[in-house]
């Protein structure tokens, strides 16, 4: 278990990370979603000792992160920036990490061989694709047997394979009581692999719900309508909490009403309804709502690291 | 059990301990191929220079003194000591600037994340290796040269501390000149801003000053060069000999026959001066380890 408190992080006057709280949950794949330069990587950065916090405190299973006895067995972190050296292979830049805990050469070889690593592991890692050093970070991450995983963009640069592998493989984690807490700025990946969101924007928890909830909120209330007649069911549904608008195709889109009040007040009023259709937004179009306001900020100000 | 955990109880015991990180500071030291090149120029330099100065020394010379032989003994060892200093200085700095460069540091600071058990790991490693390198490069340099030297009227005696002390002494300076250059690779984090403040500190530094001492005469810059960390380490290299056979030492040996300074180190004073360098850059390096984001 993650748990963020009030957690904040400043760089000059920039505000990276405002202030936030969170708890992530073991038994289930937590999304941490939000666009390039929300504070994603701070954020994950702090909680394994990175980054110092400007406030705030991030703990894992009760403690902080460099309290634990054995931080490798607590989390396993995979970081979205490589943290390799180029001239070592995969199989020594294992060793070493492992080494810092005492853990046998033979767990190394069981990690090579969970992320496919094995027919490259004499290979430098400069040599390495982007998927394959993403999956060097995947084998770190998993070294230690972790109760915790952080892994920061794990998909990025991984062929369709290897992103399913990914896929089942956070899913058979969290399957196994473990945390994982896994950024994205795919909403499609998320879609597929998260149970939970906690979603930022700007350095701010935009969002901490269930998937389900985070797409069902977003879209709370829009009822698509058609109907020859849009003066006279303007009037009908029309009260207070209730707007309509008209959509491109000619269809209405009520906001503010459920389809049973819509479909009432139209037969009361006489009106014909050629469609009553609630609209279930995707995770794509919940997400653009809610960080909409983040956009700008996005293309001006690029990453924050 | 799970797809992705271990054997059972192959990590159980598994946790962070002072041995474990030296053996990851040595895997990391050992399986990267700069150290061993910066190992092989170290020893090959010094051979290298160790004979082309037996060659020449008292060529054509008669018989020396005592004293005079083994200064001639120690200044034919370790002479190459003033060129391997920069390999050592280069690959201190490396073994730092390395991890920041690449990210690998961060790499390391995850799995270690109080960071200064791994760095000071990572120092004791530095400092073993370029020891033991600069005895090998010591011992590689004798042995090329204890044929040549007797022709010339030179007897090695390497078991008069008076000669194997300065021996093993250029050892401990090309380690002790790694570890300083790993403090400032430590506060730069930039391999080339790095090797560039060592070596200006190690190579041009001493020769600004010197154009300077003999432009002005000043003591107090005479002070200031001795107590530079080449000059004061140099002493630790330096056969220390009585006064009127500082002709034939090497370098070190005649500044301060010529010098004026108030500042005249021995080979003890030089080590002092040099850790106390190190000192000076080491702990707001270590400061800065801890409190800067990785």
């Amino acid at each position: 278990m993650i748990r963020l408190e009030r957690l904040t992080k400043r760089y000059g006057d920039k505000t990276a990370v405002d202030d936030i709280s969170a708890v992530i949950e073991p038994g289930r794949v937590t999304g941490f979603l939000g666009p390039n330069g929300a504070g994603k990587s701070t954020t994950m950065r702090m909680i394994v000792g990175l980054d110092r916090p400007t406030a705030g405190t991030a703990t894992v299973n009760g403690k902080r992160y460099a309290e634990h006895r054995a931080p490798l067995r607590e989390v396993g972190v995979l970081l979205e920036a490589r943290a390799v050296h180029p001239g070592r292979t995969a199989a020594n830049h294992l060793r070493a990490v492992a080494a810092t805990h005492g853990i046998a050469r033979a767990r190394v070889d069981e990690v090579l061989g969970l992320t496919g690593l094995t027919a490259v592991a004499g290979k430098r890692v400069g040599k390495f694709s982007l998927g394959m050093g993403q999956r060097l970070g995947i084998a770190v991450a998993l070294l230690g047997d972790p109760r915790t995983l952080i892994l920061d963009e794990p998909v990025n640069g991984l062929d369709p394979e290897g992103v399913l592998w990914v896929r089942h493989l956070t899913r058979a984690l969290a399957a196994e009581g473990r945390t994982v807490f896994l950024s994205s700025h795919l909403m499609s990946e998320m879609a597929q692999t998260a149970d939970h969101l906690v979603v930022l924007g700007r350095g701010r928890i935009l969002a901490d719900a269930p998937i389900a909830d985070v797409v069902a909120g977003a879209t709370q209330g829009i009822v698509r309508v058609r109907t020859p007649d849009h003066d006279r069911l303007d009037r009908a549904v029309a009260g207070p909490g209730v707007t309509v608008r008209r959509g491109d195709d000619g269809s209405l889109e009520v906001i503010g009403a459920t389809p049973a009040q819509i479909g009432d007040a139209a037969l009361a009023a006489g009106v014909a309804l050629h469609e009553l259709t609630p609209v279930n937004a995707s995770l794509e179009e919940a997400y653009l709502t809610l960080t909409q306001d983040d956009v700008e900020y996005r293309e001006t100000q690029g990453a924050v690291r | 059990m799970t797809t992705t955990a271990p054997t059972p109880s192959r990590l159980a015991d598994a946790r962070l301990s002072t041995l474990h990180v030296l053996h990851s500071e040595w895997i990391k030291l050992r399986t990267l191929r700069s150290t061993w090149w910066c190992a092989a120029a170290i020893v090959a330099l010094s051979v290298l220079f160790g004979l082309l100065v037996a060659g020449f020394i008292n060529r054509h010379g008669g018989a020396l003194p005592t004293a005079a032989q083994d200064s001639a003994t120690v200044a034919v060892a370790t002479v190459g000591t003033n060129f391997t200093q920069l390999i050592a200085a280069v690959l201190g700095v490396l073994v730092i600037s390395g991890e920041y460069g690449t990210g690998m540091i961060r790499s390391t600071f995850a799995a270690v994340p109080n960071r200064l058990p791994a760095v000071l790991a990572k120092l004791a490693v530095l400092a073993v290796l370029v020891f033991v390198v600069g005895l090998v490069a010591a011992a590689a340099t004798f042995a090329a040269t204890a044929g040549i030297l007797p022709s010339q009227h030179i007897t090695p005696h390497p078991t008069d501390p008076a000669v194997w002390m300065p021996i093993v002494g250029s050892a401990v300076y090309l380690a002790l000149v790694a570890v300083l250059a790993f403090a400032i690779g430590a506060l730069v984090r930039n391999t080339a801003g790095g090797i560039a403040a060592a070596l200006g500190l190690l190579l041009v530094l001493p020769i600004i000053l010197g154009i300077a001492v003999g432009l002005t005469q000043a003591t107090w810059l005479e002070n200031v060069d001795a107590v530079l960390p080449s000059a004061a380490g140099g002493q630790l290299h330096t056969f220390a000999e009585p006064a009127a056979t500082a002709a034939l030492s090497g370098p070190g040996g005649r500044a301060a026959a010529q010098s004026t300074a108030d500042v005249v180190l021995n080979g003890w004073g030089g080590l002092g001066v040099l850790v106390a360098w190190i000192v000076v850059a080491l702990v707001p390096a270590l400061i800065l380890i801890r409190r800067r984001d990785a």
